[in-house]
């Protein structure tokens, strides 16, 4: 080749109009990576579950018992949907899904506490959702707390100044801060990583489609039997290129314009998110060329693709503590550039870290990239080396 | 006629054997899921999780507390520094997932009564990490600060009776029905897996039939039918629903009398379950494809934009009670959802079923209303060409 950009800026071109005229791979391409995004913030955009519906059993009828239940329903947390006179009458709402908790007052409760003992009290949280529990639990802990420090110092000792009292009160005083996401919300933890998982599959499945229709048109090879596809390295840097440049489009509409629309945090800064994006597009891009490879219809990618989604958010760690996966798992979940890249982008954008705090998953992107780009140019090598055998014998 | 159902049949096993992608992604897909899933939360609830610890006064008074602070279940202090920022710099590094901080001049005010402020950070971008870690910590602030106050009263005389109930005197017993070591591994597993399951069944339920268009055979397969949609259509999905049905009652099985995830309604009743659900996916992939005929890009496209929805909407993580109300309407539509309150219901409750009939019902629904459309298939196995 007497001009070495040429090759590439015809491969480019030419699988740049393929793709705009297929509807098939437009939906994947455009489509999923800008409307995803935005309904999966919708789904979560509440963030959390608040005045969940709780119901009591008051066994005991006291001031006092009163008094807890009307500081339960004061909390964001739940609100007390119903009274039930006993346990089978709100076992029966809880079985009618009325209500997702029992809290129960024992008959006694008032009197244990003027005697000077220790009142329990019960309560049953549905599993429906892990999140019932926790907000349940938070609700009903933060009432007992904080009706435990006025017991103590109202009621057993005697304390001369406010501030003996107030010692009392919190011996020691604890500062709970929740980081980079103040809200302890549903979105915030969730958005981030779906939002690169996306980019990952809907690359999968954009370049599986596209090439599966190649194969499917050129009798079973990926690359049309023109003189312009002769040429290893412009094939793969060409046709990496319209989808490296596409998907930048994309991650930063992502970043930047969901991430706006719906509050979520974003502490990134432009170079940083930059110097991020490239990687993890290369890693994707190469590594969706060469799976694709092994992909002989256009429609056989979504088998193949589509339910990997689930499993790969798993081994990323972010939603089940990566230190508590398994090696084996660890060791399947490196080989994909999402594991790298949701846990890279979280922290850049959600925490503020520099490149240099990601170094490792960088790095790590950098190697998947290279190898993937490797092996793809193995995968095109060969499928010249057909094609050139087969116009000879044809 | 049951000739013609025969004869669909034994075809579409000999397509299956041709094509190795069938058998990986109806066979081995699954039971991989399976083994994965299984093992990945084999601890059930996540324990022992890295955060670092900064002792600004480091005395003997802040490493006694930081040794209580080690007993803690969830809690592994991996990294012990000076610098806040040292420890901040780690958990950006994503090395911790909280940071315990004992200022400067802590000790001296335990030690003359002036109220130390200790702080406590969780990184809540890793939300469960930070949820368990959280609980944790509340639970030995609570603690640290009573037991202060014990010391005291022991040494005034109280009796330990008499101690507790002053200082601690409701105390909070929970019980999580059903699941009441909170493990993860036994909902979560109950959710992904046989949502991975339906969610294969679904694709392939639209592939299997478009590739009658794509091999431009809809005819031929009509024709065997005699000339009769339904006969065609349940020939052709008849072998994977035996398929999947194995599969997902080898899941029950493995769950329920392998791994003995709690099943109060016994493990043959959530083997029925399993049928039901099957047919449901199946039902969704043929609605789907009803809704694009003869289109199995179109159709296959919509399972997988909808089929990976219905995890987030089946509300195991974040509840459908919680989310806006389009979405709770939504939630409706899809057989993982009504699965999963069966699931919750039968195994883990092991309430009556009558109390989840709704559900039920719609998942007959999904399963029947494919036969309300039928006449959208006769139409493309007539008229209609495949398109790329």
């Amino acid at each position: 080749m007497k001009k070495p950009t040429f090759p590439i800026l015809h491969v480019w071109l030419d699988e740049l109009s393929e793709i705009v005229k297929d509807e098939g791979i437009l939906i994947f391409i455009i489509l999923l990576p800008i409307a995803y995004p935005l309904l999966y913030a919708m789904i979560y955009n509440t963030e959390t579950q608040r005045e969940l519906p709780i119901c009591v059993v008051d066994d005991n009828m006291s001031a006092r018992s009163r008094d807890f239940i009307r500081r339960v329903d004061a909390t964001s947390e739940v609100q007390v949907a119903a009274h039930c006179t006993s346990m089978a009458e709100a076992q029966e709402l809880m079985r009618r899904r009325h209500v997702y908790g029992i809290l129960r007052i024992p008959a006694e409760f008032d009197q244990r506490l003027w005697r000077g003992q220790q009142a329990v009290v019960g309560l049953y949280s549905d599993l429906t959702s892990m999140l019932y529990y926790k907000v349940e639990y938070l609700a009903v802990i933060n009432v007992a707390q904080e009706l435990n420090r006025n017991i103590k110092v109202r009621e057993h000792q005697t304390n001369t100044t406010r501030r003996e009292e107030q010692l009392a009160r919190w011996p020691i005083r604890f500062d709970e801060v929740k980081l980079y996401n103040s809200a302890g919300g549903f979105a915030a933890f969730l958005i981030p990583p779906v939002l690169m998982l996306i980019l990952q599959q809907a690359m999968c499945l954009g370049v599986g489609m596209s090439m599966g229709r190649s194969r499917e048109r050129f009798r079973g090879l990926v690359i049309p039997p023109t003189r312009h596809y002769k040429n290893t390295l412009a094939i793969v840097l060409g046709k990496g290129l319209v989808y490296f440049l596409l998907f930048m489009l994309m991650a930063f509409y992502m970043a930047v314009c969901v991430t706006r629309w719906f509050g979520l945090p974003q502490l990134a800064h432009f170079w940083d998110l930059l110097g991020f994006f490239v990687p993890y597009l290369l890693a994707c891009v190469y590594m969706a060329i060469f799976w694709s490879s092994f992909i002989y219809r256009r429609e056989d990618c979504i088998l193949l693709f589509v339910f990997m989604s689930v499993p790969l958010l798993f081994l990323s760690g972010v939603s089940w503590p990566g230190a508590s996966i398994p090696p084996l798992w660890r060791a399947v979940g490196a080989v994909f550039p999402s594991t790298w890249g949701i846990n890279a982008y979280v922290r850049i954008s959600g925490m503020g870290a520099s490149l240099g705090d990601c170094r490792q998953e960088l790095m790590a992107l950098w190697v998947l990239a290279g190898v993937y780009f490797l092996l793809s140019c193995f995968v095109y090598m060969f499928e010249i080396r057909k094609a050139v055998g087969r116009t000879i014998l044809g | 006629m049951l000739k013609a159902l025969w004869h669909i049949i034994r075809r579409e096993l000999r397509t299956f054997s041709k094509r190795p992608i069938f058998l990986v992604i109806m066979i081995v897909a699954p039971l991989g899921f399976l083994w994965m899933f299984t093992s990945l939360m084999q601890s059930g609830l996540p324990t022992k999780l890295p955060a670092a610890l900064v002792d600004e006064d480091d005395t003997h008074v802040t490493r006694q507390l930081t040794r209580i602070l080690g007993t803690m279940e969830e809690t592994r202090f991996v990294m012990q520094t000076p610098s806040f920022t040292e420890a901040r710099q780690a958990m950006q590094r994503g090395e911790v997932y909280a940071i315990f901080r004992i200022p400067k001049g802590t000790t001296e005010a335990v030690l003359t009564q002036r109220q130390p402020v200790i702080s406590f950070y969780t990184n809540d971008t890793y939300y469960i990490a930070a949820s368990l870690l959280m609980k944790d910590m509340r639970k030995m602030s609570e603690m640290a600060g009573l037991a202060m106050t014990r010391e005291t009263m022991r040494a005034r005389g109280f009796t330990d009776d008499a101690i507790m109930g002053t200082i601690q005197p409701i105390v909070v017993e929970s019980h999580p029905i059903g699941n009441p070591h909170l493990n993860y591994s036994v909902v979560l597993s109950n959710l992904i897996v046989p949502g991975l399951l339906m969610l294969v069944i679904m694709l392939t339920t639209s592939y299997a039939l478009g590739m009658e268009w794509k091999r431009g055979r809809q005819l031929k397969l009509y024709n065997m039918a005699g000339r009769r949609t339904w006969v065609a259509v349940i020939g052709k999905l008849l072998p994977q629903t035996m398929l999947y049905t194995i599969i997902f009652w080898l899941i029950d099985l493995v769950f329920y009398s392998y791994l003995q995830f709690p099943c109060a309604c016994g493990v043959s009743r959530m083997m029925l379950w399993g049928l039901l659900a099957v047919l449901a996916s199946q039902g969704f992939g043929l609605l789907m494809f009803e809704a694009f005929p003869g289109q199995m890009r179109m159709a296959m496209s919509a399972c997988s934009l909808l089929g990976v929805m219905q995890f987030s909407l089946a509300g195991f993580s974040f509840p459908v009670s919680a989310m806006d109300e389009p979405f709770q309407w939504l939630s409706n539509i899809f057989p993982l959802h009504h699965y999963f309150l069966i699931y919750v219901n039968q195994a883990l409750n092991g309430y009556d079923i009558s109390y989840v009939w709704p559900h039920v019902i719609a998942l007959v629904v999904l399963i029947l209303l494919p036969a309300v459309f039928t006449f959208r298939l006769t139409n493309a196995f007539l008229n209609i060409e495949y398109e790329p």
